[in-house]
């Protein structure tokens, strides 16, 4: 027989290796130096379990595996518990060897050489994984079953069983088979135990007392072990059928039961409290409920009043909650521990089987967990899946959720919904597209700045609320197939309405005007790419009672229209030349427009200009009403003390989305521009607080329009925006510029507005009011035109100017006939022309010219003027044009003082020819649109004073210049 | 106390003295509250009248008959005209009517006239007696002064007339007459005629 034969063999060794040991222990002096007689013991030990492996491994273990083979429920129950068998064994053979090797050589070995020390840790794995394999199959009763399958094999097989485990009680075989696999390997850790402790008693080495710490810890880890399993295998035994059923699975132990510490269900709901390693089960009846442990969470701080002697845990799950109650501490207490640190060894995915009582040692779960968990009930969130961290039950925190319709949402949670930034999928009747918004949310809805890209390709930009386009947006469609256009307005519960600006891509068309639920409604005017204007009144798309057709050749119509925007009915025609015609008028399909009235063929020269230039919509479009849908939300940013919170709801996601990605925009811009200032809100308040003077804050400003972070720069861009979708294309017409202007300066005055809000949060944060601002409530719209408009007026010129050019396209061009005229003339001629006073001809200077190759008589008179009046178009900001003109006119005064040889005051007689002189010479292009312009935004505190007595100078020389006599002058 | 501040235009022929009557009122008597001026074509002066201080903005227009054309650009916003004629030169008087009559038609409502008679110390040769200015005044609702700029004669109270005239500020209604407080200014539309 096999077992005698591999006895008798080991006593043979044993003798002939203990007169070694003799010499050796001798020998041995260090502490640390394992002696070969504990090496060989451990050889031994070693080598007895490996041939006690291979034994059952043929008696037992290839059985269990034929009989599974035929019992498919188990396949996979013993291919692990095989594979952790084997690679027991394998380890076991790994150690003996080593041992094999050093005993051989005659070694004496250091601790850190001895295997079992090395690999201290994959021992413990190893074994526990073993022991894990082993109860997972035991307590699905994988012995009995298989005991019974192959009953005749055991039955002759017992004995060797029996002898196996040297047991003699006559017991049943499926528990002898249980004892093969358990008892020999229990008994081999707990030889290691007493190897370890043997060596710790002999040194006093550190990492030997951890090593024999962690295997007296894996000693009670497997008791734990095969504790969990019997007390498992019992219930499922004592459970009825159905609830085994459905709560049955390998790897499920039973932690708790109700019946063991008891703790009631409040209100009966359940007879029966089970705490199992990964979830908690109540029963009533044959009808079990579970709850997954990574998803439970458990607060005892609950009291109730009626009950004070009632110690209760509230356990919260994503959509139910059920309270505890026990009517002792302790079993509260022990309750409480046990759900924590299961909920613990679930969430870290390892058991760890903690001692209770030891609560020092192992913390809690944390309360923020990273969760799945699939919504059943009925509402918003059935059949959606969550993804993410989980607080008390609810998303809380980043997440994704995934509906069964395919929407899904990435984003930010809290208690339970959307709340913060997210991106939100859904799917469109079209299969394969998808609306995808992102945007901000507040409690489980749209609320604040997003953008969201349609599925048909278009795509908005604006203010969401409730889950609908509220506030200010801009909607874009360019699907060719359908007709683009481009909405830039305001929005009330997910339809146009208030004012807004539409454009036919397609058609050229603009309407600038009112909306009602989607309709153009109210007063509004349209612009088509013929250049005709109308303006009317609309009522559900329709154009009712009278209106204005201004047509490009200047014709005006003032009357009644066809719904189509066709002049029929009674009205008034101003011809460009100033007749008009009274009468009624009709349009058919075959005769055109006819008419039947009165032609007035008297025209006043004035109401033809008034007509020409005609303004529209300034006053049916009050300006501080056309776009509030975007200050408003900035002033309540700003009003709520500038939280950051409600900064990123208003100005979009950009501002700290995505942490990392500002994190390398923000390394960027430090490379790129270092004038950049921040954008957060935090370091522009505390960067405007310390602002003594107005100096400060003007460079300040100057930076913040320039940072592309910064609220105030994000601001003038969407106020750009909304100008250039107004203005630009086909609104730049000079029907417009009243509305444009205007609109301009109320840009400045709002943003002025805001500066003051700012200077004023940070004051209160200060405590101590910043006064940089205030001053005399009248004086409040200056710094409006001299600090904000030549700040934000580049951004808008071009446009603008366009309108002004348009506007005085007429009288600009009359004036660049006389200047063409009197560049003809030399210089002599041309002062003589404008009867200045010979005694001021600054002959001196044409004479200093003589030698020189330039012709003497032209452009050498005045040059100095000329040239820095020559300036004003380098500026868009009138304050530094008004200065240019002053300049110029010191210039002229210096010069004729140079001149007379005198300080000398030109009086207006002679002051205006040589004005008239200067600009001649200058030929600025399009004068009469600076003029006005500088005119329309400059500080209107000038008006009156010396910067508009100088402009209106100005003024004058362009007037005079436009005159027919200077005009078709000829020398 | 609070600033005014008073648009005044001059209009009349050359040579009547109105550069002259500007210059001795602004440089005659030494005043802080004089602002740098344009040469002699505009100057200020701030006087008190009154619980209120005016600063009188005072424009000069050229005199020569082809400019004439252009006046208005330079009386528009003006609270008041001093309209200067030389009492030697009946055709100046002439001249001055001329004016009058465009500014009721064009000029802008409310605007104080003061008519000025210069060169009152040329009384040997005059040729406007005092009381056909007076009478022609009276029918306009002018102020009337004949002045000497050469001897300062009634420079100052032609100014202290205007300021008379000037209804006393209204918070809820200024710079309805082109009298506009500091920083104020009455609303001035875009559609200009040209
Ligand atoms: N005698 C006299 N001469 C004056 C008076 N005021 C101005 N002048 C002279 O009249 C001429 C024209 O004056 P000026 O102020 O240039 O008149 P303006 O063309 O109306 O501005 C100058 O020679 C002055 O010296 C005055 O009150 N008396
Ligand atoms: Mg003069």
């Amino acid at each position: 027989m096999a077992t005698d034969t591999s006895f008798s063999r080991r006593l043979a060794r044993r003798e002939f290796r203990s007169s070694k040991d003799a010499r050796l222990s001798v020998g041995s002096s260090v502490m640390k130096i394992i002696s070969s007689t504990s090496v060989e013991s451990l050889l031994t030990a070693e080598e007895d379990f490996l041939e006690y492996l291979s034994f059952l491994s043929t008696v037992a273990l290839n059985a269990l595996l034929r009989a599974g083979a035929v019992d498919p429920g188990n396949v996979k129950l013993l291919q692990h518990f095989n594979e952790s068998f084997h690679g027991l064994w394998e380890l076991i053979s790994a150690s003996y060897k080593t041992l094999k090797q050093s005993h051989e050589q005659n070694l004496a070995l250091d601790t850190d050489e001895l295997y079992l020390l090395q690999q201290a840790p994959g021992f413990v794995h190893i074994f526990k994984e073993y022991f894990e394999s082993v109860t997972d199959f035991m307590v699905v009763k994988g012995f009995d079953r298989a005991a019974k399958q192959a009953s005749s094999y055991w039955k002759s097989n017992k004995k060797v069983l029996r002898q196996m485990i040297k047991d003699t009680s006559d017991g049943p075989v499926h528990v002898l088979l249980q004892r093969v696999f358990i008892d020999p390997f229990r008994n081999h850790v707990q030889h290691y135990t007493l190897f370890l402790s043997n060596l710790t008693e002999d040194s006093e080495a550190e990492p030997l007392s951890d090593v024999l710490n962690t295997f007296v810890e894996l000693q009670r880890h497997i008791s734990q072990i095969l504790d969990e399993a019997s007390q498992t295998k019992i219930l499922w035994s004592q459970i009825s059928n159905k609830l085994t059923l459905a709560l049955c699975h390998p790897e499920r132990r039973l932690q708790e039961d109700s019946r063991n510490v008891p703790v009631a269900v409040a209100n009966g709901r359940y007879e029966r409290v089970l705490l199992f390693n990964d979830m908690l089960v109540f029963l009533q009846g044959h009808e079990s409920k579970s709850f997954d442990l990574k998803t439970v969470w458990v607060d005892s701080t609950v009291k109730q009043k009626s009950e004070p002697n009632n110690y209760l845990l509230r356990i919260i799950t994503p959509e139910d909650e059920v309270v505890l109650c026990a009517k002792e501490p302790q079993c509260q207490g022990l309750w409480l521990w046990k759900i924590n640190q299961l909920i613990r060894q679930v969430l870290n995915g390892s058991r760890d089987y903690p001692l209770w009582g030891k609560a020092g040692e192992v913390t809690n779960p944390p309360t923020c967990r990273f969760s799945t968990y699939t919504f059943r009930n009925e509402g918003r969130f059935k059949e959606a899946t969550y993804e993410g961290d989980m607080s008390w039950g609810k998303p809380h925190g980043k997440g994704t959720l995934k509906w069964a319709d395919g929407r899904n949402h990435v984003g930010d949670f809290k208690f339970g919904q959307e709340d913060g930034f997210g991106i939100c999928l859904i799917p469109n009747s079209s299969q394969d597209r998808y609306d995808c918004y992102k945007c901000h949310w507040r409690s489980g809805s749209m609320e604040g700045y997003g953008i969201c890209e349609y599925a048909d390709e278009s795509v908005y930009k604006g203010y969401f609320k409730d889950n609908m386009r509220h506030g200010f947006g801009i909607l874009e469609c360019g699907a060719p197939d359908t007709n683009p256009f481009k909405y830039t307005g305001n929005w009330d519960r997910d339809k146009r309405s208030g004012y807004g600006v539409w454009e036919s891509k397609n058609k050229g068309e603009r309407y600038i005007g009112m909306w009602l639920n989607n309709n153009r409604h109210g007063p509004a005017i349209i612009l088509t790419d013929s250049g005709a204007c109308y303006q009317g009144i609309f009522n559900s798309n329709k154009m009712v009672g009278t209106g204005i057709l201004l047509s490009e050749d200047s014709t005006m119509y003032e009357g009644e229209f066809t719904e189509d925007r066709l002049m029929a009915g009674k009205g008034k025609l101003t011809f460009s030349n100033g007749f008009t015609l009274v009468g009624t008028f009709n349009r058919n399909a075959s005769l055109g427009l006819h008419t039947q009235g009165v032609l007035n063929t008297t025209s006043a020269h004035e109401d033809e200009t008034t007509k020409r230039k005609f303004q529209l919509g300034a006053e049916l479009f009050p300006v501080e009403e056309r776009w509030n849908g975007i200050f408003e939300p900035f002033l309540k940013f700003l009003e709520s003390g500038c939280q950051g919170e409600t900064e990123e709801f208003f100005l979009g996601f950009h501002v700290k989305s995505s942490k990392k990605l500002q994190k390398s925009q923000e390394y960027l811009y430090c490379e790129r521009d270092k004038d950049e200032v921040s954008g957060k809100i935090e370091d522009i308040i505390k960067e405007i607080s310390v602002f003594q003077k107005q100096e400060d804050l003007q460079l300040y400003l100057e930076k913040a329009f320039k940072s592309s972070h910064h609220p105030f720069k994000k601001l003038l861009k969407i106020l750009l925006l909304v100008y250039q979708a107004t203005y630009s294309g086909v609104g730049a017409n000079l029907h417009l510029l009243s509305m444009a202007q205007e609109e301009i300066k109320y840009y400045g005055k709002k943003l002025l507005e805001f500066c003051r809000a700012l200077l004023a949060t940070a004051g209160e944060r200060n405590g101590h009011r910043n006064c940089i601002l205030d001053e005399d409530e009248e004086m409040s719209d200056t710094w409006a035109y001299t600090l904000i408009l030549p700040l934000i007026l580049p951004r808008f010129h071009p446009d603008l100017f366009m309108l002004y050019m348009l506007y005085h396209e007429q009288e600009d061009g009359f004036y660049w006939q006389g200047i063409i005229r009197l560049g003809h003339l030399t210089d002599t001629k041309l002062l003589e022309f404008l009867d200045v006073q010979k005694q001021l001809w600054p002959l001196k200077d044409v004479k200093l010219t003589t030698n020189q190759r330039y012709s003497i008589v032209r452009h050498k008179c005045f040059h100095s003027a000329t040239e820095c009046l020559q300036k004003i178009i380098t500026t868009v900001d009138p304050k530094e044009k008004l200065e240019i003109i002053l300049k110029t006119y010191s210039e002229i005064e210096r010069t004729v003082s140079r001149v007379v040889d005198k300080d000398y005051k030109l009086p207006m007689d002679d002051l205006l020819p040589l004005l008239i002189y200067v600009v001649s010479r200058a030929g600025i292009q399009h004068l009469g649109a600076e003029i006005n312009f500088i005119r329309d935004l400059m500080d209107p505190s000038n008006r009156g004073g010396i910067y508009d007595f100088l402009l209106t100078a100005l003024e004058s020389c362009y007037e005079h210049i436009q005159k027919e006599e200077i005009r078709h002058y000829t020398c | 106390m609070a600033i005014r501040e008073l648009k005044v235009c001059l209009l009349g022929d050359t040579g009547v003295g109105k550069s002259s009557i500007v210059s001795r009122f602004v440089q005659d008597h030494f005043d802080h509250n004089i602002s740098p001026t344009i040469g002699a074509s505009f100057m200020t002066k701030t006087v008190p009248s009154g619980n209120e201080l005016h600063k009188f903005l005072i424009w000069d227009t050229a005199g020569q008959e082809r400019f004439h054309s252009l006046a208005p650009m330079y009386y528009r916003g003006s609270a008041a005209a001093v309209i200067v004629y030389d009492i030697t030169k009946q055709d100046t008087f002439h001249t001055l009517k001329k004016w009058v009559k465009e500014l009721k038609e064009h000029g802008p409502e409310n605007i104080v006239m003061a008519i000025a008679g210069n060169k009152c110390d040329l009384s040997d040769t005059r040729e406007v007696t005092m009381k056909d200015a007076r009478e022609y005044a009276e029918s306009i609702g002018a102020i009337v002064v004949e002045t000497s700029a050469k001897n300062a004669i009634n420079v100052e109270e032609l100014f202290q007339g205007i300021s008379r005239r000037i209804p006393p500020l209204d918070p809820h209604e200024n710079g309805s007459n082109g009298a506009m407080k500091l920083g104020r200014q009455s609303f001035q539309s875009t559609t200009r005629c040209c």
